[in-house]
């Protein structure tokens, strides 16, 4: 099992640890809901070290992630990152993921923990020879401050002006007195940064503690909490924003995911294009769908959906929604159910009357990266 | 009270392997889940509660329906609370229904899950554990 670099912090901050993806990960801290809504009221700090990250670099680098990813490479300015896939022939998800241009010919590709050797042998191999991968994950603490009050605690710890900093964009800086790209970024909906201190031996992780230390430190009086993998899966799905295993697989499409915005046809050739411009053309046979429970239960992984008695999808990710007291899930259903439309979740044999809504699940002009 | 490691084990009660408590009240027998099991629940956010007059059976492997007295869900997973007893159900905690964090905040009192008509009383007791038994066993899964 991998250990964090900061594992003895986590611990000593009272974390439960389970294992997750070959990883000893805190789960909560002090309970689940209480981050969550530490997360989408004020703020909280996740080690997300798990993740994958590989540096991309040489002359071919560009050429070559327009190959095998999804999204728009040549779009992409140097200080800027966008969401992609990476696919398969058949189109469908090896893994999703952020993708940095941080220099000239140098590319960071951010990837799922569960997905980190199947991705590299996979980048291996569609690499030519003017392409360097380098697998540096084991290098990298990643930290992710969330929360509406994210950038007033990281810029007590930093000179460079964050306002400065828009989404999807990343600079390095020194916070703390230590070197991080610092990316504005996140995978819970709300404003916030992801923090990479990169080199960091296993053997060393004191730039990694303190910049951690500090951020608690900075963010004390407006509410700051450590954060677990249970708040990171609660705030994602409110945000609905896929997690790889449940709305991704290697069976399921980013347009079948209704993520159409990281797949562009127009730019030419990449792996999977062919079978999702069929898939496009022929119309989609199932698609992501979100529920909202008009009943008690929560709705999980795995539990059958119904219309008028006829089962129609199933859920890939639920949850009790902590912010709106209420059960949510995401799932795949026919693609002809409209918003509002009743159905039902089979919850322990018993039908639970759902209603189909959009993402987030929250209301976006009260919570989330764009309130007001 | 004893303790094990963080968690609450009042003596005077029966602990079953699924941790549930037993708690005898003359010839009725209060049940609900431990400390140690709300913990590692996390935040529970509903409780479906057996039905009155559901007959049950003492938990024993392989489990069955029959052996449940309803589930508690929390925000991560959904467990099923098996009978410490074989008996029926005789009245549930309906407060639980509105309040179903009391399962967290006060699991030995007013997060008491229903109470059961135990049917084989003495010769099932055997079968679990006293505070000092359970804490062992505790012991062993942490």
């Amino acid at each position: 099992m991998k250990q964090l670099h900061l594992a003895q912090v986590h611990r000593s901050l009272g974390a439960e640890f389970v294992p997750f993806a070959g990883w000893e990960m805190p789960i909560k801290y002090t309970s689940v809901a209480e981050e969550h809504l530490a997360v989408r009221n004020a703020v909280g700090v996740f080690d997300v070290s798990h993740m994958g990250e590989f540096r991309v670099t040489g002359e071919g680098a560009t050429a070559f992630l327009q190959h095998v990813t999804s999204n728009d490479v040549f779009k992409l300015k140097i200080g800027g990152a966008h969401y992609s896939t990476i696919l398969n022939e058949r189109g469908g998800t090896k893994d999703d993921g952020l993708v940095y241009h941080l220099g000239e010919q140098e590319f960071m590709m951010v990837c799922n923990a569960i997905n980190v050797e199947k991705i590299g042998t996979w980048l291996t191999r569609h690499a030519g020879e003017k392409v360097e991968v380098k697998d540096i994950t084991m290098s990298t603490i990643l930290l992710a401050l969330q929360g509406p009050r994210a950038q007033e605690v990281l810029q007590q710890l930093t000179g460079f002006e964050l306002p400065q900093l828009k989404r999807f964009k990343a600079a390095p800086m020194e916070a703390a007195g230590i070197q991080v790209l610092v990316s504005r970024s996140g995978y819970t909906g709300e404003d916030g940064f992801e923090l990479f201190i990169t080199d960091e031996p296993a053997s060393n992780p004191a730039r990694g503690e303190k910049l951690y230390n500090a951020l608690l430190q900075a963010g004390e009086r407006l509410g700051i909490k450590p954060c677990g993998l249970g708040a990171r899966d609660t705030t994602r799905l409110e945000a609905g924003l896929c997690l790889y295993d449940h709305e991704l697989t290697e069976q399921i499409t980013p347009l079948e995911a209704r993520i159409d915005f990281v797949v562009k046809f127009e730019k030419g050739e990449f792996i999977g294009r062919e079978r999702l411009l069929e898939q496009k053309k022929a119309g989609l046979k199932r698609a992501r769908t979100g529920l909202r429970m008009l009943e008690a239960g929560v709705p999980r992984q795995g539990y059958k959906l119904f219309k008028d008695g006829r089962e129609v999808g199933f859920v890939s990710s639920g949850t009790f929604s902590p912010l709106l007291k209420v059960g949510i899930a995401m799932g795949y259903a026919a693609p002809e159910l409209k918003l509002g439309e009743k159905i039902s979740v089979e919850i322990r044999g018993k039908p639970r009357s759902a209603e189909v809504v959009g993402w987030p699940f929250y209301d976006p002009e009260r919570y989330g990266h764009s309130r007001r | 009270m004893v303790k094990a490691g963080n968690y609450d084990v009042p003596e005077g009660l029966y602990y079953g392997r699924e941790h549930e408590w037993v708690k005898l009240e003359g010839k009725l027998a209060r049940v609900g889940v431990t400390d140690y099991a709300q913990s590692k629940l996390g935040d529970v956010v509903y409780v479906e509660l057996p039905e009155v007059g559901k007959q049950v059976k003492q938990a024993t492997a392989p489990k069955t329906k029959e052996m449940e007295l309803g589930a508690v869900e929390s925000i991560k997973a959904v467990s099923a609370v098996y009978s410490p007893l074989s008996g029926a159900v005789k009245e549930t905690n309906a407060a639980l229904q509105e309040r179903p964090e009391l399962i967290n905040t006060s699991p030995y009192n007013e997060g008491w899950i229903c109470v059961l008509e135990p049917g084989a009383l003495e010769a099932e007791l055997k079968n679990l554990m006293d505070a000092k038994a359970y804490v062992e066993f505790l012991k062993k899964l942490e």
